[in-house]
């Protein structure tokens, strides 16, 4: 291997070099931006994460997120591919580059287009010629780039090969950076073939630049090939330049997102940093569209994930705040979403906002003599029943659980039978975290004083609440844990029947809150429990989540119905779930009995 | 001689049946369910000068005269548009061949255990108008205990204007009947305490305006313009209310011995899967369109279907009589010509 020219440089490698240095600087502007806009307990667990062996966790995550697309992988093996090829592939070409310059020409190492126009600036000697190591690999891994490349314009016409039943469409900025994209693979392929003669290549680019030598014999005009490194370099060089303005801005910040997630760090206060960052790593692949029911069945794509971050990137609040305020936050997008961004918490900054300009002081009257009624008494009951509002509009369920404690013999009091204050998270996701704060305060007070050691709620929204957010000196239960926990002590016991039961997960539960087995274990025992394909995870929204005020009731029932008729496709006679409003949101369609597992168990007690 | 099929053998169907049949018409007057009637037949006295419904259903069946064949307890199954003519499959594969089609299917009542946090199949005394109409009819006003009530409260709107059960429409007949059923109450027991929850009320009609002022004046029936949020039962099995009175702009809790649902009206279910086979289509709110709403009020999309009464919306019975009969006139025209 030897160089081929005196010269170290060629025009040609201008606007690849304006470029890099383009991108180094805005990468190096923006990282101190956004760590500036941490605040200063954000910005010690950053640094702390950094300093510590928790960063070669990061490190490996950035490899198999950032360059091995791993979740992707999980979702559909083409679509992983292609995600990888790009990325696993391009990564490859740049090290194996520099590592031929490293080996080769080590004093060009201090020039930063040498690796990437190796084979203009080098050629290969005669001993190595015709399959070099190096040259081997690169064509292979270009090889990898290219099959990608060819999956990439096969998904533009035929995304249902790939999973995808919608995807993105590109705007004027994402059509350059794409176009360049696209043309940075082939035109190095092209480029490299014709200069196989003169430099040297392997299988790829040598089989192919003797077929242009079979046509005609560029090594004697070499000038007449030229522009083709041109075209190359150009194409680099837009390709950066379109980074911070495109998509693939998430090549840049997803690996600080990965950083910053597993420093601890979350997103609590709008212009954080954090959420910049966030923003910033969605890479619209789409892949959050098919799963939001606000897409697939009520037709409010503006509302998506996808397209939510996007109003943020561009500055437009309006539309974010109408997408935030229609959304259910039933997370199917987060779970979804490869790079892990966590939408809900974005909208819930952008909800408060708005919110928070309007309303002041609105639970004042909780310590005054209106909220005297709200007083708690220390007793001796270990278990507390907190039905939940919620609850109190199904009266069935808070019925059915007064009828299984009694069974149980445990001695419990129905703390909200008369009445109680909310839990606060309806409030919060409405985006009034203040007034949210004013009502978890008064609560704990209330709950702290009774000195129980079990909490039991018959809502969802305020189990994840309690658990989560409050800082409780009991243990928090869901009823369908409770009961759970009832049965395999003996406390209770039911009579199986030959009910065909098919189990909705609500997504507070579920999703929000990791609790799948107790309830079918409860059912289990009461019934035929059938499996549906919307188990666990993939859980549907039942469309009247609290989360979504803007959300038109019309097509809520839409949604409703859309995922009744989905969970029902196995006629099962009971439609069981666990949470009053999916209980709500069902019974309306009047196409199933609908009931809280608690019902079931309650009727069936032996 | 001219035939007709009429879907529905409630009032609007027996007053178009005896109108058509005069004119000498063939008119077979098909109802699903085993007696004729409809909805009002269930009822027990009428607003506003509480005639007893029977008696109306009576007047009906006695216009009619035996003219028209009563095809009762059977559901058109099939229909078929053929040269001008329509061919009828009705349960027990009746078939029939008719020159139009006159729809009056009706409505449903509202389903109250829609409304769960009303308590409705729950709590054993709330009950819905119509089962008020039929302890009136039974002269049996009492609590599941077999107590009279001591106090009574009537909730308005239940399933209609409720954008939440997805019905936007005002049912019409609903706050009148309140008012109605409120006095009947006191009439029966003067120390009886009885509220109307409301949210606004609609005396739209010739006397209601008077029995609002009559229930108030002369019975001291309670109006509470709030909405009820949740109902809830004691260890007495009386029901406890939470509601706001928003003139006065405070909570409220009542506790009751009875709670009547106003329940409101619904597009008729078992319409729906005739409306394909007779060409014509439901609006936004559940009931059927007509041709034009001003003008073409008893046409159809589909010539020689009409429709008369309620299955085009809410009406009250005055109102659902001089449809039918409108409806029956132009029937006739169409035949005629």
């Amino acid at each position: 291997m030897q160089e081929r020219l005196a010269n170290s440089f060629d025009p040609f490698v201008l606007p690849y070099t304006i470029g890099l240095v383009f991108i180094l600087t805005y990468l190096f502007i923006a990282l101190i931006r956004v760590v500036k806009a941490l605040p200063n307990d954000d910005k010690l667990k950053l640094l702390k994460h950094i300093f510590s062996l928790k960063i070669f966790k990061s490190g490996w995550e950035i490899f198999m997120e950032c360059l091995l697309h791993r979740k992707i992988w999980k979702k559909n093996w083409t679509l992983g591919y292609m995600h990888t090829a790009f990325a696993f592939g391009w990564f490859l070409l740049i090290i194996l580059g520099h590592l031929e310059v490293q080996i080769y020409a080590p004093h060009r190492l201090n020039l930063p287009w040498y690796p990437i126009f190796f084979r203009y600036f080098m050629m290969e000697t005669q001993s190595t010629m015709q399959g070099a190591f190096f040259f081997f690999m690169m064509d292979l891994t270009l090889l990898y780039v290219l099959s990608g490349l060819g999956l990439a314009i096969f998904k533009r016409f035929r995304r249902k090969a790939f999973g995808m039943k919608r995807t993105t469409k590109l705007r004027w900025n994402d059509q350059i950076a794409v176009l360049a994209l696209w043309s940075i693979f082939p035109l190095r392929f092209l480029a490299e073939s014709f200069y196989s003669e003169i430099s040297g290549g392997s299988f790829l680019t040598a089989g192919v630049g003797s077929i242009f030598h079979w046509f005609y014999d560029f090594t004697a005009n070499e000038i007449y090939v030229r522009p083709i490194w041109w075209a190359y370099s150009i194409a680099l060089g837009v390709f950066f330049i379109m980074l911070p303005w495109s998509r693939f801005t998430h090549i840049l910040s997803e690996p600080l997102f990965i950083i910053m997630r597993n420093a601890g760090i979350r997103e609590e206060h709008r212009n954080s940093g954090y959420g910049k960052v966030e923003i910033y790593s969605c890479s619209r692949c789409g892949i959050c569209l098919d799963p939001c029911q606000l897409v697939s069945v009520a037709s409010l794509r503006d509302s998506a994930a996808i397209n939510y971050t996007r109003h943020l990137r561009l500055w437009k609040s309006e539309k974010a705040h109408q997408a935030a305020s229609t959304c259910l936050m039933c997370n199917r997008c987060t779970q979804a979403c490869p790079v892990g961004v966590d939408t809900a918490a974005l909208k819930l900054n952008t909800k408060h906002e708005l919110v928070n300009l309007h309303t002041t002081d609105q639970y004042n009257y909780l310590n005054t003599n209106a909220g005297a009624d709200l007083q708690s008494v220390p007793s001796s009951v270990d278990v507390i029943y907190f039905a939940g509002c919620m609850t109190h509009l199904t009266p069935a369920t808070k019925l059915a659980m007064t009828k299984i404690l009694e069974a149980s013999g445990e001695q419990f009091r129905f703390i909200d039978e008369e009445g109680s204050i909310c839990c606060g998270r309806p409030v919060l996701l409405a985006g009034a975290r203040k007034s949210a704060n004013e009502l978890m305060e008064k609560n704990t007070e209330l709950f702290n004083q009774t000195h129980a050691k079990t909490l039991v709620t018959s809502c969802p929204i305020c189990y994840k609440f309690f658990k989560e957010n409050y800082d409780l000196n009991m243990r928090v239960l869901h009823h369908s844990q409770y009961i759970q926990e009832l049965l395999k002590e003996g406390e209770i016991k039911v009579n199986p029947t030959a009910a065909k039961i098919v189990f909705h997960d609500p997504c507070e539960l579920g999703r929000n809150s990791g609790v799948y087995d107790e309830p079918r274990e409860v059912l289990k025992s009461v019934g035929q429990l059938q499996s549906t394909a919307y188990d666990g995870e993939e859980s549907l929204c039942c469309g009247h989540s609290l989360a979504a005020e803007a959300l038109p009731y019309r097509k809520r029932r839409v949604m409703s119905e859309d995922a009744v008729e989905k969970l029902t496709t196995n006629n099962p006679d009971i439609l069981a779930t666990a949470c009053p409003a999916c209980k709500k949101a069902f019974s309306e369609t009047n196409k199933v009995e609908v009931k809280d597992l608690a019902e079931i168990v309650a009727e069936n007690l032996v | 001689m001219k035939s007709i099929a009429i879907i529905g053998a409630g009032i609007a169907g027996l007053s178009a049946a005896s109108d058509l049949s005069k004119k000498g018409h063939k008119v077979y007057l098909i109802e699903k369910n085993v007696e004729i009637g409809g909805h009002v037949a269930q009822w027990d006295r009428l607003f506003p000068s509480q005639k007893e419904a029977k008696i109306v259903v009576d007047e009906l069946v006695k216009n009619l005269n035996n003219r028209a064949e009563v095809l009762a307890n059977s559901e058109v199954q099939h229909c078929e548009k053929k040269d001008n003519k329509f061919e009828l499959i009705l349960t027990g594969n009746k078939n029939l061949l008719v020159d139009t089609i006159l729809v009056t299917t009706g409505f449903d009542t509202f389903r109250a255990q829609r409304k769960e946090e009303y308590g409705y199949g729950i709590y054993e005394n709330v009950i819905t108008s119509a089962d008020l109409e039929q302890l009136f009819k039974k002269h049996n006003v009492v609590c599941k205990t077999g107590n009279p009530p001591k106090r009574v409260a009537f909730v308005h709107c239940v399933g209609s204007r409720d954008e939440k059960v997805g019905n936007r429409h005002c049912s019409k007949v609903c706050c009148v009947t309140a008012v109605k059923q409120a006095c009947e109450i006191k009439e029966l027991y003067p120390d009886c305490e009885v509220y109307n929850l409301y949210m606004d009320l609609r005396m739209f009609d010739r006397h209601f305006e008077d029995m609002y002022h009559e229930a108030q004046s002369k019975y001291h029936v309670n109006f509470i313009r709030g909405r009820l949020s949740e109902a809830g039962e004691n260890k007495d099995h009386q029901v406890v209310l939470k509601t706001e009175d928003t003139l006065a702009g405070k909570p409220l809790k009542l506790t009751v011995d009875l709670l009547v649902l106003m329940i409101g009206m619904e597009a008729c279910h078992s319409q729906k899967s005739l409306n394909a086979k007779l060409g014509v289509r439901s609006d936004t709110d559940g009931f059927l369109s007509t041709k034009d709403i001003f003008t073409q009020n008893n046409f159809s999309n589909t010539d020689g279907v009409f429709f008369a009464g309620t299955c085009t919306g809410p009406k009250t019975i005055p109102e659902t009589f001089a449809d039918a009969r409108a409806a029956a006139s132009l029937v006739n025209a169409y035949l005629m010509s």
